[in-house]
């Protein structure tokens, strides 16, 4: 499959790189003027197999998130991007890592009030890119960090682009990295066990004989390097598509530690009417991740455009899955586009992988995660966009050329729904 | 068998299609719905999938970094 992949890869490069002729003697702007994009998002989920009680449990969660993305042009060839987001959440499988919180029995069906049902996520990236004078190559660097109350993340990444074939070819080459680490939380029953006083035998609320085979983790980080190599081409003068190969290489921690998991070879112990967890989830310390996918757009008519997707993806815990999406953007007039969307996912269970109570603890790895269980799911997804080229609407220095707005329903074959509207604005500054 | 003669066929659709049209015919192929790079106003879209489901990649979205675990 691989060697497959390298070979359609290679011999359709070669054939394009064959046919590159002639170069643009004009050298254009890459960008005309500064860009702001202000995009916000709500986004609300709720589903029965949360992976922090078990895979039985509220998976119920809020979250509302923004950012400022300002592209800045520092002279003719080279461009600036500054990336800063935030994003705040409640979530109350999350908040169950602690549900004893004495307001009400113990249940993973309701959220508790603890302090770890709501976290605030932020994000900082920027990105320098420089254009040769022909415009037929590109390089971009970046660094990112984002932080949250359990996680931090620090990334950096480079990038290579050619155009070629008078600019109908594009090669694309870009390798990030990321270097994160967990502050390690476990489930409040299994705290004792983490660190247990010398010559003591560690007790949760006194529950006779619950004494879990509970070892914490020794690893804080995760590392992840990414591939991704891409080939754009143009097919006729209303046709282009995009193959796309990405390869990710994880180390370290990767599995959640306040993720519990029970073993249906094990006693179960209840305190307060809740399951005690037996251990928490546990994967292996490597990943390796593989994708093929393709873009191809066709440009129908003055009023209808088709956009589609597909993607074919592997890795080494024993998931595949598929992945098709089709949008038809739809001009009303010149300056509103509604954009009607349907998107189809299959995936495979992972090995490690078991409903709740149904590990046996003889068992290496072993996960109720249901975001790595086998389902199917159909995302529905309505947008409007507003357009005006001129730009004529103004906030001050800043001139309004387009305002999205997008609704997507997503729903599995499970329990699982979630919804997210977006609402972006892009303006030109002066 | 299905993936190999897709792969295949796709592979022959590229192959044959590296055509040289000129910048003063890319009226289409420039209008904002043509482009294959990811739409800015998608990208929380994007990473609740990276989040709740196991394929990360090839769609331009991020493909490592943060947790998702919530």
């Amino acid at each position: 499959m691989k060697r497959q992949i390298l070979l359609i890869f290679l011999s359709f490069s070669s054939l394009c790189l064959s046919q590159e002729t002639s170069q643009d003697s004009y050298k254009k702007r890459v960008l005309e003027s500064t860009e702001l994009d202000l995009i916000t998002s709500y986004y609300k989920q709720d589903g029965k197999n949360a992976a922090v009680t078990g895979g039985i449990g509220t998976e119920e969660l809020t979250d509302y998130a923004g950012s400022i993305v300002v592209a800045i042009p520092l002279n003719d060839d080279d461009v600036l991007t500054l990336n800063a987001g935030i994003s705040a959440y409640t979530s109350a499988s999350s908040s169950n890592i602690n549900p004893f919180d004495g307001n009400s029995s113990a249940d993973p069906y309701v959220a508790s009030t603890g302090a770890s049902k709501s976290d605030t996520w932020l994000n900082f990236k920027a990105n320098y890119s420089h254009s040769s004078d022909d415009r037929n190559s590109k390089w971009n660097g970046n660094i990112s960090v984002s932080s949250e109350y359990d996680y931090f993340s620090m990334g950096a990444g480079i990038g290579f682009t050619k155009l070629i074939n008078e600019k109908n070819t594009e090669l694309n080459a870009n390798f990030q990295a990321f270097f994160d680490s967990w502050k390690l939380i476990y489930p409040i029953e299994l705290r004792p066990f983490e660190n247990p006083p010398p010559n003591s035998i560690p007790d949760f609320g006194g529950v006779p004989g619950y004494l879990p085979d509970f070892n914490p983790h020794s690893e804080k980080n995760r590392n992840s390097y990414a591939l991704e190599l891409g080939v754009s081409q143009v097919f006729s003068k209303k046709a282009q598509g995009i193959l796309l190969i990405d390869l990710v290489s994880q180390h370290g921690l990767l599995s959640t530690p306040f993720q519990r998991v029970y073993f249906n070879d094990a006693t179960d112990y209840y305190f307060d009417g809740f399951h005690l967890a037996d251990d928490i989830e546990q994967l292996p310390n490597s990943r390796f991740r593989a994708s093929i996918g393709g873009r191809f757009n066709f440009y129908l008519n003055e009023v209808v455009v088709l956009r589609t997707f597909y993607r074919f993806y592997s890795d080494d815990w024993g998931i595949t899955s598929h992945t098709t999406s089709i949008e038809v953007p739809i001009k009303l007039n010149q300056k509103f586009t509604i954009y009607p969307s349907w998107r189809y996912y299959q995936q495979s269970e992972a090995d490690y992988f078991a409903p709740y109570n149904l590990h046996l603890s003889s068992k290496n790895y072993y996960t109720s995660d249901y975001d790595l269980s086998n389902f199917h799911s159909n995302q529905l997804g309505i947008g409007v966009r507003y357009t005006d080229i001129f730009a004529k609407a103004r906030i001050w220095k800043a001139g309004l050329k387009n305002i999205d707005m997008f609704y997507h329903n997503y729903n599995r074959n499970s329990s699982f729904e979630a919804s997210i509207v977006t609402l972006s604005f892009n303006f030109i500054l002066d | 068998m299905y993936t190999r003669l897709l792969l295949t066929c796709f592979a022959t659709v590229l192959l044959s299609s590296c055509v040289a049209v000129k910048e003063y015919d890319k009226m289409y192929l420039s209008d904002p719905d043509m482009l294959l790079s990811l739409k800015k106003s998608k990208k929380y879209v994007t990473t609740f999938h990276s989040y709740r489901e196991a394929a990360v990649g090839s769609n331009g979205g991020n493909t490592g970094g943060g947790c998702g675990c919530n």
